[in-house]
């Protein structure tokens, strides 16, 4: 049931090795990159500086005059092979509501600004990612994009970043857009973009080359720690959960950030245990089945 | 303490790094040039990491609330300490109510300038280092700006034993205009063409302006792509890949015209196909060199890394030696 190729290791200059565990992005390869992160972190290894786990892959950072790159990598390769069950990964995790206004003005005034940049100039973000995946009707757009959860597959770009990967839909029913053709240099604060298969929320200003489809009422990163949920933390992403998106118009976007703002805003969210397991063998049932209620 | 009387173009508090938090999403930060800031602090007799400002371009003025040691290295800039010309290189003692200015560098992009004792802003996750995006570390998360008051360690013991100790010529950097970046190849380049690794090779690449610390962009030349179809999940165009965690150095190619070497307060992942890996030597080299300045990419094994990761390292515990014979 777990069935993947072999994992593909290459050096990183003199300070990292990557590892692909496979080229294409599913669910089963993130299992596995989290199994073998927990896994090299119990063994407290002297001389790893890093240990990065992403969507298909992972990557170690090491300090080589420790460590010799050789002898790690002859090491990460064994671990690969023998200590990377997913089928034994438990997980406990949030399912977290993340209120979209899809389709916003930020989202075209910023396609507009860096049109230049863009593969179809004449069309916003919206529009193009509507376009990419067969849509016309803009309200089945938004109804597809978020009718499930994404699996908070790998988090970074910059702090607060989750990469989130939908559960329970077949291959030909995940919205996919490409990346910007050059980077742009600006993107909003809480900015919702698409990426390959992949959904995030921008957490600060910064770079970007996802699609930007909608804002995001809830910030996923707070420097002030004015929040309640996020008093612990400075990030609302952990690896391993669930973030569903649900469309809001204006009026109710406008509340919740003026809620935000306040500090009274709490986060909808419920707390699961996730088995990888049990959704490769039900799928879609068991998504629903976690999110009833919610 | 350090009053600053005008911030400069770019002025942030920078140490060595800060580690162990790239699977957040945060870079490690620190001195762009590690080789040019570390001297500074040898110059000093302070421990290597010891935090010091890293000035871009054109430098801050700043008042010396008291006495104490200082050194000035990398980009080679006019510094005036009150009114007379500040030697760079060396440590010099400064005394209270002392005017440091600065003219704009001509060569290189980043001077560095060190205290005895370190500037005491306080650590955040295990660093002093600035890292603006997210607001991090460093004086309140952001460059400085007129009116800001850094405090400084007291001078260290032996600190002013240290006046007049310089660094010998051998170990100064070069200041050409042209570079040569070593990189080791791999990482996600699969779906570049033979012939797109070898023109990237071949060519000469340009800095462009939109240049910093978060990443280099380079022009100048044309890299193909292979025709094969996308994988799943990574965006349709050819240069996309299932986003990946990136290694500070990765060379991205976002589209055929332009490669992006990503830099200490480097976004940690993406979705563009990398090339290779720039060594972390060099990365010295990329983040002195100026918008429209020109490099070429050298390909180097993982042995030849480590080759040049130890050369480097003798290369300062040799004058280390030679600062300690001194005076």
């Amino acid at each position: 049931m777990f069935t993947l190729p072999e994992t593909r290791f290459d050096f990183g200059g003199d300070e990292y090795i990557y590892a692909e565990i496979s080229r294409d992005m599913s669910a089963e390869s993130n299992f596995k990159a989290l199994a073998i992160v927990n896994e090299l972190r119990e063994r407290n290894i002297p001389g790893i500086v890093d240990i990065v786990p992403s969507n298909a892959s992972y990557l170690v950072r090491y300090n080589p005059e420790i460590l010799s790159p050789r002898d790690l990598l002859d090491y990460l390769k064994e671990i690969d092979i023998t200590k990377s069950d997913p089928a034994e990964l438990n997980l406990s995790i949030r399912m977290v509501e993340i209120p979209t206004w899809y389709d916003d003005p930020v989202s075209r005034q910023y396609s507009e600004r860096f049109k230049n940049r863009h593969q179809e100039p004449t069309l916003s973000n919206f529009e193009f990612a509507m376009k990419a995946n067969g849509f016309t009707d803009k309200e089945a757009f938004i109804e597809a994009h978020s009718r499930m959860p994404n699996l908070i597959t790998m988090v970074g770009f910059l702090p607060g970043t989750a990469w989130g990967f939908p559960l329970g839909l077949e291959p030909g029913e995940i919205i996919q857009t490409p990346k910007y053709l050059s980077p742009r240099t600006h993107t909003p604060r809480q900015g919702v973009g698409i990426g390959g298969a992949f959904t995030v929320v921008y957490p600060v200003n910064g770079t970007g080359s996802y699609q930007l489809i909608g804002m995001s009422a809830v910030p996923v990163y707070d420097a002030d720690k004015r929040l309640i949920d996020l008093e612990d933390t400075y990030f609302l992403a952990r690896p391993g959960d669930l973030w569903k998106h649900r469309p809001i118009d204006e009026r109710e976007y406008n509340q919740i950030v003026a809620e935000v703002e306040q500090g009274t805003y709490r986060y909808h969210m419920k707390q699961i245990d996730f088995s990888p397991q049990e959704y490769v063998i039900k799928g879609k049932a068991y998504i629903q089945e976690l999110m009833e209620g919610f | 303490m350090l009053r600053i009387r005008e911030g400069g173009l770019w002025t942030t508090v920078q140490d060595t790094g800060r580690q162990g938090y790239y699977h957040l999403g945060l870079p490690p930060s620190g001195a762009a040039d590690k080789y040019s800031f570390i001297i500074g602090n040898l110059l000093l007799g302070n421990p290597v990491e010891y935090a010091g400002l890293e000035m871009t371009l054109l430098g801050p003025v700043i008042e010396f609330g008291k006495k104490t040691i200082i050194a000035l290295t990398g980009a080679p800039v006019q510094a005036f300490l009150n009114n007379r010309l500040l030697p760079m290189w060396e440590a010099v003692a400064v005394d209270e109510g002392d005017v440091l200015s600065f003219r704009f560098c001509k060569k290189g992009v980043k001077s560095y300038l060190c205290v005895s004792g370190g500037i005491q802003v306080p650590e955040v996750l295990g660093s002093r280092s600035t890292y603006v995006l997210s607001r991090l570390g460093g004086y309140e998360g952001r460059k400085l700006v007129v009116g800001d008051e850094l405090m400084i360690g007291e001078p260290l013991p032996g600190a002013f034993k240290q006046i007049g100790k310089h660094v010998p010529v051998e170990f100064i950097p070069a200041w050409d205009d042209a570079k040569d970046l070593r990189v080791v190849m791999g990482v996600s380049g699969n779906r570049i063409s033979d012939e797109g690794i070898k023109t990237f090779l071949d060519s000469e690449w340009i800095v462009s302006a939109e240049s910093d610390r978060v990443a280099y962009r380079y022009m100048g030349s044309s890299i193909s792509f292979e025709e094969h179809a996308p994988p799943f999940g990574a965006g349709s165009s050819s240069s996309n890949v299932v986003d990946f965690a990136y290694p500070i150095g990765a060379l991205m190619v976002p589209n055929e015209g332009e490669v992006i070497v990503l830099l200490n307060d480097a976004t940690s992942g993406g979705g563009f196909v990398t090339i290779g890996t720039v060594i972390s030597t060099d990365l010295d080299l990329i983040a002195q060199s100026r918008p429209m300045s020109r490099c070429r990419f050298l390909t180097i094994t993982v042995d030849q890394a480590m080759q040049a990761r130890m050369e480097r390292k003798k290369q300062l515990i040799r004058l280390d030696e030679t600062l300690k014979e001194q005076g």
